[in-house]
Formats: C-alpha cells, structure tokens, sequence
C-alpha cells in the first residue's frame, strides 16, 4: 500500500516541478522517506502477528509540500502521517532497504530486528506479545548481539 | 540477551508463552473486539478477520487489550467520542471510569493498565469528528461594559460569543507567549 502512495508522491513531484520549471519557480528537492515502526514490519512482510494503529512513523527529508501530500495520500487510505514520527529512537546499526525508489521519492524500509528492539526497548508493555512471537520462532543473532548491547532485557517478554 | 538464559533456553521459554498468547487469540472474545476494531478502520492487522458491526461488551474490549494493548489504549477515548461502539458504555470499572473522567475534563489520565495516560489522551481528538477534543465548562463573571463588549464584538464578527473570547484568547496566548497556539 506504501508503494502505491510513494509512486503517487513521485508523480505529484515530477508535476510539481514542471510547473515550477514553466513558472521559473525552485523546484521540490528529492526525498527520501524512511519507514519505521510496526508499519515497516507490515509493509517488509515479516511472519509476526501484527496489529497497528492507523498511525505511520517515518524519518524523512522532504519539503513541507511534499509532507503535506504525503500526509494527504496517507489519509485517503485511512492513514495518518505521526508527526511525532521524526522522535523514534532507531539503533545507529539500522539498515533500510528499498521499497520504491524514483527520481524524486525514495521509500525505504528499515529492517524487522532494529524496528524490533526500538520497540522492545521504547514500548516494552505494548509490544510484549510481538517480541514474545519473535523470540519464540528463533531470534537471529544479529537481533541478538543488538539487546546485548542496548541492555534489552529479554526476560520481560518470557 | 538474557544474561541468565542461553538463546535455545530463552527460545523454549518464549515458546512455553507464546503458546498461551495464541490461545487467548483464538478466544471468541479477542477475535470479535479485534475485528470490530478493525472493521472501524481503528486497527490494522495481518491476522484474517471477519467483518464485524455490531456493538461490543466493554468487558470483552477490556479482555482483549491484555492480548493485544493497543485495544486499550483506544478504548477510553472510543468511550467518549464512539459509545455506540458499545453495549454497556455506561457500566465501567473504577480505573477505566476514573481515565475516562479525566479525559472528559480535558486532563491527562494516569496510567491505565500499562498505557501511558499520554498515549490514551492522544487518541481523542484522533476519533469521532476529527480534530475535536472535550471541551472544558469554566465560569467567570463580567461587568456590564464587559458583556456589552462581548456582545457587540459577537455581533460584528458575526460569530458567537464564546468564539469571540477564544479568539481573543489565542491572540493573547500568541502575543504574550512568542508562540502560536
């Protein structure tokens, strides 16, 4: 569903910037939206039950025009842009691979195991039955080594 | 990691849980509240759930967010902005009635069942009609000079009289304060 809204962002972009070239106005920058929390793990696919709210954490570089379309198009599929979202503390080991990448808008999607210690460590109570699946169907040891080194304490989800 | 377990230990352990949070997704219960919630667009989930309309029981709602908490956090601002949502809105356990009390009086809640008041009071503007959160009853007393000021600007401005003061009010805020408000 993301993809579909980043496809749509890249053509709002590329009109944009015509117009704006015609006009001799600046044109919007490329972006590059970062998707993170239990939205990341729906749109990665991972084999976890999940439940989320409608809202949508994302770090991203974009101009307020490309924000305020981003926030539109999430909405019209019942989504709704967290402006909080910039606050999420991510590990500094996290990696983002790439969902669309366009001329102008590139929606990245940060890896299962970094969005499952951010929660772990950040909403513990709200994410217990998550990571209790998680470590259950055989943690990687990369996910591992990470709660080791941010003091992730595992027992809590036992 | 656990410093006390090794990982095939740790993964027994959580295995021996997980065991019991899949039977209590399988209860009637948490299966009707999820997808009620889901239906009202208010959860997203990769389980598969069947369209669900009709009210539910808040006892039922109350047992499915030990499953799944995000149930809970939305529970107290649906009480206020959905209570059709439910068969027995009225009848509340004491620290589910004391949140949303305070709620209502545009307060910040303590901590209900595990959820920080914060994330419970972020919810209620959220639902219903977008961007309306309870407002708050506040007596004062004016002179007649005040209230025929009032009345006039309510007039001129051909809006009501409390737009009047909340309008006047947020200028204020913007002038004194340095900020928008």
């Amino acid at each position: 569903m993301l993809v579909e809204i980043a496809e749509r962002l890249e053509t709002f972009v590329v009109e944009r910037n015509l117009e704006a070239r015609c006009e001799g106005l600046l044109a919007l920058r490329p972006c590059v939206i970062k998707l993170l929390g239990q939205a990341a793990l729906l749109e990665a696919k991972v084999s976890l039950t999940l439940a989320l709210t409608n809202d949508v954490d994302v770090y991203a570089d974009y101009e307020f025009a490309v924000e305020q379309e981003f926030r539109r198009l999430l909405a019209t599929k019942g989504r709704e842009l967290d402006s909080l979202g910039g606050e999420v503390w991510m590990p500094a080991e996290t990696t983002y691979q790439s969902l669309f990448v366009g001329s102008y808008v590139t929606l990245l999607v940060a890896d299962a195991e970094s969005v499952l210690l951010s929660k772990g460590l950040k909403a513990a109570r709200k994410n217990r039955q998550l990571l209790t699946e998680y470590l259950a169907s055989g943690p990687s040891e990369r996910f591992l080594r990470l709660a080791r080194k941010y003091h992730l304490d595992l027992d809590q989800f036992l | 990691m656990s410093r006390k377990l090794s990982a095939a230990a740790l993964v027994e352990r959580a295995q021996a849980r997980y065991e019991k949070i899949q039977r209590q997704r399988r209860d009637p219960r948490y299966r009707r509240v999820l997808a009620r919630f889901v239906t009202a667009g208010l959860l997203i989930t990769n389980e598969p759930t069947k369209p669900q309309r009709g009210p539910i029981r808040v006892t039922d709602a109350l047992w499915a967010g030990e499953v799944e908490p995000r149930i809970l956090e939305l529970l107290p601002a649906l009480l206020i902005k959905k209570p059709s949502f439910f068969e027995d809105a009225s009848a509340l356990p004491d620290d589910l009635a004391q949140v949303v009390w305070a709620l209502r009086r545009a307060e910040t809640p303590a901590e209900f069942r595990g959820i920080p008041g914060a994330d419970l009071a972020r919810w209620l503007p959220r639902l219903g009609r977008s961007g309306e959160a309870p407002s708050r009853l506040r007596c004062f007393r004016f002179s007649a000079d005040e209230s025929r000021l009032l009345s006039q600007l309510s007039r001129e401005l051909d809006t009501t009289e409390v737009s009047v003061l909340r309008r006047a009010l947020r200028e204020l805020g913007a002038a004194v304060l340095k900020r928008g408000v």
